[in-house]
């Protein structure tokens, strides 16, 4: 879908969408993998407001049911942001934030928030300097599989969360950027596999640094901009 | 305007001989128009322009294209622009009608109760069914291709079936021809007409004024009046006559590749449909109909298609004489299920499932067809002339009048094109 994330997890008849990437390509991937008669997506959760990650959720908005939606609550001025917040609002789903609840089960599925903290809200009102830091984090465990999402999170925070443990795969923050990956969170969750979430970009990512961390750490790296999409089967 | 019949084999020459200084009179109003109405800017000239959209903007993965006044404007996705909403738009005039820099000063939404209405019927195939069915139902029966995903538009050129979920004369047809045959067991033929013709004009306002549409509207509306007034019909005299009325309403269609490929295609069919249908006997129905359309069409329209893309899809004859028989059945039952939309969405269901094994059928072979690179064999690199002769090729099935016709149609659509 180029450069942005999203994520189908099924489990079952039941759907979470994490994130819907920077275009509406993410309708053609909900319309791959979920039976036709289905229309309803159990859980969308929405990482932060930047346009990489909810462009595509409008037109997720347009055409499914939503049942609930999990965010930071934190707001985007562009007028795009707007016909997503107008289409929410007209869905009437349910709408979670980390500071209110920190569990959520979803037949088998169990998600762990982890980040953004209700401190960190209260301390960090301005985001002027955008929404990466405000990303929400969470181990999504299926059986003995644990998944880390990581958004667009920046090393300054990544530091400052709790609560990592070993898990089996990492989705590597901010594409690939140099400022996402730490040697610290890699050593915090040792994965064995991560996935980089990626396309044709004007920033270099994936950056090398981050390959040769990931390579020397024994992870092996799936990639969206050399694989398209990825399937993980757990079962 | 209609007139005795005389003997000679050709309807439309016959009709010039008999009418000449009416055509006369025709093509001058029509170039009259064509410079009266020609646009007073020029390129680099800032421009504002404002009005009604009145053809469906195309989007793309990082824009939206806009038609106005002549002029076509690449905007951001949102907001989004519909069919019928009205914008102010400024820019710069750039080359081959674009509008440079455009910025979006004013949009308002229609609040026309058909323009509302098409977006429901629209926002109920999206919310029933996944891509690219819904947005092929919607295109079929509405000419709505706003939303369909890339890869399957590129998938639909490759193949030579984008004509399918574009606006498309056909529809036309079959709503004024289910209208008028649902009609007269209920009321007398003439009461029939009416309503036939308010249905065509009805579904063409709802489907968007495109070029094809409106000339099928146009040429329907001819048939179906002289069939109400007890007067003869001509198809030939409705096509050019259709074609003289758009081009003085809207001089700018003259250059409009969907206008000549409209007419083109329609000329087409009514000279070699038949012909062509009687060769490929062997074939079982109903692909052969769909391949005797499609052949019959690609005689006038395969050249204009070359010059205007560098390519041709050789196979593409055989792949819309294998989905052309879906294309009715997905029009009527699809237009049931918007119908019964509008009382209540859950009406819709059956119909709109009644419709995906058909999208399915049709997404199919598009896909099989398109994935295998034998639809374009690499650009062919033929000079136009070669063009020329291709019809007098077939000179069994046309007679050396009607290659003439083709040639001088080819020759136009060149003129035009360049």
């Amino acid at each position: 879908m180029g450069q942005g994330d999203a994520f189908l997890i099924i489990d079952g008849s039941a759907q979470i969408l994490i994130d819907g990437g920077p275009n509406n390509e993410v309708i053609n991937c909900l319309s791959r993998y979920m039976p036709f008669w289905d229309r309803k997506l159990e859980l969308v959760i929405l990482t932060h407001p930047e346009a990489d990650h909810f462009t595509g959720l409008i037109d997720v908005f347009k055409r499914y049911h939503v049942e609930t939606l999990l965010g930071n609550g934190l707001k985007n001025s562009t007028k795009s942001y707007q016909v997503l917040e107008d289409l929410i609002r007209a869905e009437g789903s349910q709408t979670l934030f980390p500071k209110e609840v920190n569990h959520l089960r979803l037949g088998l599925i169990y998600l762990d928030l982890l980040w953004p903290t209700s401190d960190y809200l209260s301390t960090h009102p301005d985001v002027s300097k955008g929404y990466n830091n405000f990303s929400v984090i969470f181990t999504l465990k299926r059986g003995d599989f644990t998944a880390l999402f990581t958004g667009d999170i920046l090393p300054d925070v990544s530091s400052q969360i709790k609560g990592l443990t070993d898990v089996d795969l990492i989705k590597i923050p901010h594409h690939g950027s140099k400022n996402g990956l730490t040697q610290e969170l890699l050593n915090a969750t040792t994965p064995e596999r991560a996935i980089i979430s990626v396309g044709k970009n004007q920033w270099g990512h994936p950056h090398q640094e981050v390959l040769k961390m990931l390579e020397s750490a024994g992870v092996k790296i799936l990639r969206t901009d050399l694989e398209g999409d990825i399937i993980l089967d757990l079962d | 305007m209609f007139m005795t019949e005389t003997k000679t084999s050709f309807p439309f020459i016959r009709s010039i001989r008999n009418n000449f200084f009416f055509w006369l009179f025709i093509i001058f109003l029509i170039l009259f128009r064509f410079y009266q109405t020609r646009p007073s800017y020029h390129i680099g000239d800032r421009v504002r322009i404002s009005g009604v959209v009145r053809s469906e903007p195309i989007r793309y993965d990082t824009a939206q294209s806009v038609k106005l006044a002549g002029l076509k404007a690449y905007l951001p996705h949102y907001p989004e622009i519909n069919y019928g909403d009205f914008i102010v738009i400024e820019g710069a005039v750039g080359e081959k009608g674009k509008l440079l820099k455009p910025i979006l000063i004013n949009h308002q939404s229609s609040t026309n109760f058909l323009y509302q209405t098409r977006n429901q019927i629209i926002n109920e195939y999206r919310q029933t069914l996944p891509e690219p069915h819904s947005s092929l139902i919607a295109g079929v029966v509405l000419g709505a291709k706003s939303s369909i995903p890339e890869d399957f538009w590129q998938a639909l050129k490759k193949t030579g079936t984008a004509h399918v979920v574009v606006a498309s004369g056909m529809n036309v047809t079959l709503v004024a021809g289910f209208l008028m045959n649902f009609l007269v067991t209920i009321i007398n033929r003439k009461k029939a007409v009416i309503f036939a013709l308010l249905g065509i004009w009805l579904y063409t306002t709802l489907s968007g004024f495109d070029a094809p549409l409106v000339r099928a509207a146009i040429m329907g509306s001819i048939a179906f009046s002289a069939q109400g007034l007890g007067k003869l019909y001509s198809a030939w005299r409705a096509l050019f006559l259709s074609a003289a009325l758009m081009l003085i309403i809207i001089p700018t269609w003259l250059t409009d590749l969907g206008f000549i490929l409209s007419f083109v295609a329609t000329a087409s069919l009514m000279l070699f449909e038949s012909k062509v249908n009687r060769l490929i006997p062997f074939i079982p129905n109903p692909f052969r109909e769909g391949l005797a359309t499609s052949l019959a069409a690609q005689i006038g329209v395969a050249p204009i298609l070359y010059l205007t893309f560098g390519q041709l899809s050789i196979l593409s004859p055989l792949i819309n004489g294998l989905l052309l028989w879906t294309i009715p059945l997905i029009t009527i039952i699809g237009g049931m299920g918007a119908i019964a939309s509008l009382i209540h969405p859950i009406l819709s269901l059956p119909f709109i499932y009644a419709v995906y094994p058909l999208t399915s059928w049709f997404i199919f072979v598009v896909n099989l067809f398109s994935s295998c690179n034998l639809t374009q064999p690499g650009k062919l690199l033929l000079p136009f002339w070669l063009f020329m002769p291709f019809s007098s090729g077939l000179s069994p099935l046309i007679p050396p009048h009607r290659t003439m016709l083709s040639s001088l149609l080819v020759m136009w659509v060149r003129v035009t094109l360049s």
